[in-house]
């Protein structure tokens, strides 16, 4: 019974690290067909708003806000100066945001040193299974980040303007659909999801300028093994590397959950060349396609 | 041909005849199906070598989807494509284009970021040795009107010279069949005049047969020997184009439909 | 370009430059130098892969630390002219069959695009994250301890020789070595690229169905071109590894990784001769930047290639030719028809 419930605790942890770290990425891929190189810069600029803001003196809740809020203007001001250049030039803008990693690694270096100051983790620790309250916070906030961007793309006028651009941005574009400002809000919002990750792990990671390399392997692997799909990509990746990798860590430990979790990455990605739903997509297109 | 494994006996008689010599390409019960969806229907086709073959029918009936299949683009759930006398079910597309199937797609692909020459030399290192290389593709740009373009980047060329362009790199594997998947599609008149003349001559002089899929019924009326009606997956009608042209069901299902 | 006397001329004269440095400047330039012509060779497999055939990978840099790595086991387990011969071969051979594993395992497996992209740099991650943990007693092979983030140290010099017939070679021939691995790796796969089998890649490059239907075999193609590629970084990876006489895991790292692209992307990745020189010059630059102390060159590098990009995607040295040309056509107005071997130009360097 312990065990299961420390396999439960375990993949509820992982869970919610992929999916928190992955969605603002897969927002983006699944919209514009970019993968965002700078992706762990944009969770690095979340965990030092929120690190600096609660080191100010504000509340931890209103420090992540802080570092949510910054993170997406913060991307919007990048999409405006640069990325929104290279729409349709897909490697070109992988590239780019490549460069944009590089920089801000290394300004982060010089403008704040080497370390940044730390935050504990809130809450205290869970009785019978060893962990800390907050990780089950946090997989909460994971629930409720898919479930707001479900009803985002579901019920709002964004979202079906944002998946008639998904589809076919020309088609869209032809029924009225500002594409631009759909890329823009897309990206913004992308960056938002991106510093919340920062925000919210900042208590647990170190914060140190090369904070948001920690996150790039499981953010790659499962928008890899998701596909261009955001939602169900991201909930079906999470799910699929999260048991792997909790059910290996419980018996063989960290390392080897890992390890394990990059070998199932790698034997989905065989199978599903274009993630989970890619093979869904052609599943479905190969039905509908004498239409 | 006729294969010994005892399966094949519960199976519809389709696979055991095997291919008429005379033909350049045979299809026998040709089927494929996308999940509940049946795209081609058991096709029963048959195509003389020089011969100009039009494909007619309306959206949906099934036409790039046999084309598709002939190249090897995809594979059929049931049924057998002979190609000279051999069965090539099955084989990839490089190995079909090795044999002399050569194909033009619908939309213009030409390498737009080569010269025509450099298009050229795609098609022509497969089939000639280097030293013919110079003298092959001034032979098909003055066959295919582009000697002036020789040096001319193809992403540069209009609509009509593309066309010509990826006809010219099709010919130029001196292939036994031509399969073009509407042709002259946004062309002006003259320019489709021009392509109705290419291909009637490629039929005429070089002999290679060509399946034409065109839904211009006064362009099919130029060029065509005969011509096949499919709809919903299946062979309709097959005729001269008089016959066709005055068939009163084509008409309903076909011409009626889309003028 | 590519065929001219003025081009060959030139291409004589960088080589002889580069050839007379250790004797302008000493031996420490040699030591130096040999380290950014290595990182040349990595630059070069990258633009000969993504160039010439649209394959894309952002880990260029795990077959040049594994060829690092497998050369430091060899060398160190058998520091013979015999053994260190072999570490050569071992590391080339490890590398190579690395790339055609991966290489087989994407595009066999229907992998494309971005896919691969990422796939590769992730490959260089786990790497660096494997690798990083090897900080371990346990983590040896015979005398060869991998040393996590501390990194492998005491692999010997480049030597090559049978029994006791063979030399071993020092810091200047190393240079002299380096060098010439890069000019005759440049020489070749110029010739490659302008062979049929370089036709078959630049036509795999601009439409694979397209090239599909003409025969090739367009999945073979890119596998043997990815495979050349980690050849060509894992003979890279050799050369750095035994002028350092020390590998660690930061050769896998996300900056490391990000160096092949921004010298390709700089230097034009269409040109296997521009992405060397870019690769020169900016290693020439951060090496000096960090020497006067500053922590700016990556800032640099970074917003170098974010500037390129935007201003010049192709790279500078195809945008240098393209002045050049109109340069020539503004000089001489007769309308003299361009030489036929201007056909082979969209592929020749």
């Amino acid at each position: 019974m312990l065990e299961l419930l420390n396999f439960g605790f375990e993949f509820v942890e992982i869970f919610a690290f992929i999916v928190l770290a992955t969605v603002g990425l897969a927002v983006i891929f699944g919209m514009m067909g970019i993968i965002n190189l700078a992706h762990g810069e944009f969770i690095l600029v979340g965990a030092y708003a929120t690190t600096f803001t609660f080191d100010a003196g504000l509340p931890l809740p209103l420090a992540m806000l802080a570092g949510v809020v910054l993170t997406a203007v913060y991307g919007l001001v990048l999409e405006r100066l640069i990325i929104r250049h290279l729409y349709g030039r897909l490697l070109d803008s992988m590239v780019v945001t490549w460069g944009i990693s590089l920089v801000m690694i290394q300004l982060t270096r010089i403008v704040f040193g080497n370390t940044a100051p730390g935050i504990g983790i809130p809450y205290g620790q869970l009785p019978v299974v060893d962990g800390p309250i907050y990780y089950l916070v946090l997989a909460v906030v994971a629930v409720g980040v898919l479930g707001g961007l479900y009803a985002l793309f579901t019920w709002t006028d964004f979202g079906i303007r944002a998946r008639a651009t998904m589809q076919d941005e020309t088609t869209a574009r032809s029924m009225g659909v500002d594409t631009d400002r759909m890329y823009m809000t897309t990206f913004a919002v992308g960056s938002g999801l991106a510093g919340l990750a920062g925000a919210l792990y900042a208590p647990v990671m170190t914060v140190t300028p090369e904070y948001g390399t920690g996150f790039l392997i499981e953010t790659f692997v499962a928008v890899v093994v998701g596909g261009a799909s955001v939602l169900v990509g991201t909930v079906l990746a999470s799910g699929l590397l999260g048991t792997v990798n909790a059910a290996v860590t419980n018996v063989a430990g960290t390392f080897m959950g890992q390890v394990a979790m990059l070998i199932a990455a790698i034997v989905a990605i065989r199978l599903m060349p274009e993630g989970i739903t890619g093979m869904l997509a052609d599943w479905r297109e190969s039905r509908g396609e004498s239409q | 041909m006729a294969t010994s494994d005892p399966t094949v006996k519960t199976a519809p008689a389709v696979d055991e005849t095997g291919p008429d010599s005379s033909r350049i390409l045979q299809t026998r019960g040709l089927r494929k199906a996308f999940g509940g969806l049946t795209a081609t229907d058991d096709v029963d086709f048959a195509l003389e070598a020089g011969e100009l073959r039009c494909l007619i029918g309306p959206n949906g009936a099934g036409k790039s989807t046999f084309l598709d299949l002939l190249t090897g683009r995809l594979e059929p759930t049931a049924g057998k494509i002979y190609y000279d006398g051999a069965d090539i079910t099955g084989l990839p597309s490089h190995e079909r284009v090795d044999r002399g199937i050569s194909m033009k797609f619908q939309v213009p692909s030409v390498y737009e970021g080569l010269t025509v020459a450099g298009n050229l030399r795609i098609p022509l290192q497969r089939v000639v040795e280097p030293d013919a290389f110079d003298a092959r593709t001034r032979e098909i740009l003055e066959r295919f009107d582009l000697l002036a373009e020789r040096e001319t980047v193809a992403g540069e060329l209009s609509h009509g010279q593309q066309q010509r362009l990826e006809i010219g790199m099709a010919m130029a594997m001196e292939p036994n069949l031509l399969l073009l998947d509407e042709p002259v599609a946004g062309l002006s008149v003259e320019e489709t005049a021009d392509i109705a003349d290419l291909l009637r001559e490629i039929a005429d002089d070089d002999g290679v047969a060509v399946i034409v899929i065109e839904h211009d019924i006064d362009f099919v009326e130029t060029i065509a020997d005969r011509v096949t009606v499919l709809d919903g997956g299946s062979i309709f009608r097959e005729g001269s184009i008089e016959e066709i042209r005055t068939d009163p069901e084509v008409k309903r299902i076909y011409l009626g439909e889309d003028r | 370009m590519g065929n001219s006397s003025a081009f060959w001329l030139g291409l004589a004269v960088a080589v002889a430059v580069l050839a007379a440095l250790p004797v302008l400047f000493g031996l420490y330039a040699a030591e130096v130098g040999s380290v950014f012509l290595a990182y040349a060779l990595l630059g070069m497999s990258l633009a000969f892969i993504w160039g010439y055939c649209g394959i894309l990978s952002f880990g260029q840099v795990a077959f040049f630390g594994v060829a690092g790595y497998a050369f430091g086991i060899v060398a160190i387990n058998a520091a013979t002219l015999t053994g260190l011969t072999l570490a050569v071969l071992a590391a080339l051979g490890v590398s190579t069959a690395f790339a055609a594993a991966l290489g087989y395992f994407m595009f066999y497996g229907g992998v494309r695009d971005v896919y691969v992209t990422i796939l590769t740099l992730v490959v260089a991650l786990v790497l660096y994250t494997f690798m990083g943990q090897t900080a371990g007693g346990e983590w040896a092979i015979g005398d060869a301890r991998l040393g996590g983030f501390n990194g492998m140290s005491g692999v010997p010099d480049l030597a090559i020789g049978v029994g006791s017939t063979g030399v071993e070679i020092g810091p200047l021939g190393h240079y002299y070595v380096t060098l010439g691995a890069l000019v005759a790796t440049y020489l070749g796969l110029r010739a490659l690229v302008n062979s049929r089998f370089g036709y078959a890649m630049v036509a795999t490059r601009e439409d694979e169905d397209r090239t599909a239907m003409f025969g090739y075999d367009t999945t073979f193609v890119k596998l043997v071109v990815f495979t050349i590629g980690g050849a060509i970084a894992g003979l890279g990876g050799v050369l750095f590894t035994t002028q350092n006489n020390y590998v660690d895991p930061s050769v896998f790292g996300i900056t490391a990784a990000a160096l092949p692209v921004v010298w390709a992307s700089v230097g034009g990745r269409t040109s296997l001769l521009g992405t060397v020189g870019a690769a020169l010059a900016i290693q020439f630059v951060d090496y000096r930047l960090a020497l006067s102390g500053s922590e700016w060159a990556l800032v640099l590098i970074g917003s170098l290639l974010v500037f390129v990009v935007l201003v010049m995607p192709e790279g500078v040295a195809p945008r240098l030719h393209e002045y050049v040309l109109e340069y020539r056509e503004d000089a001489d107005p007769s309308p003299v028809p361009r030489d036929s071997s201007a056909a082979t130009e969209e592929v020749s360097d």
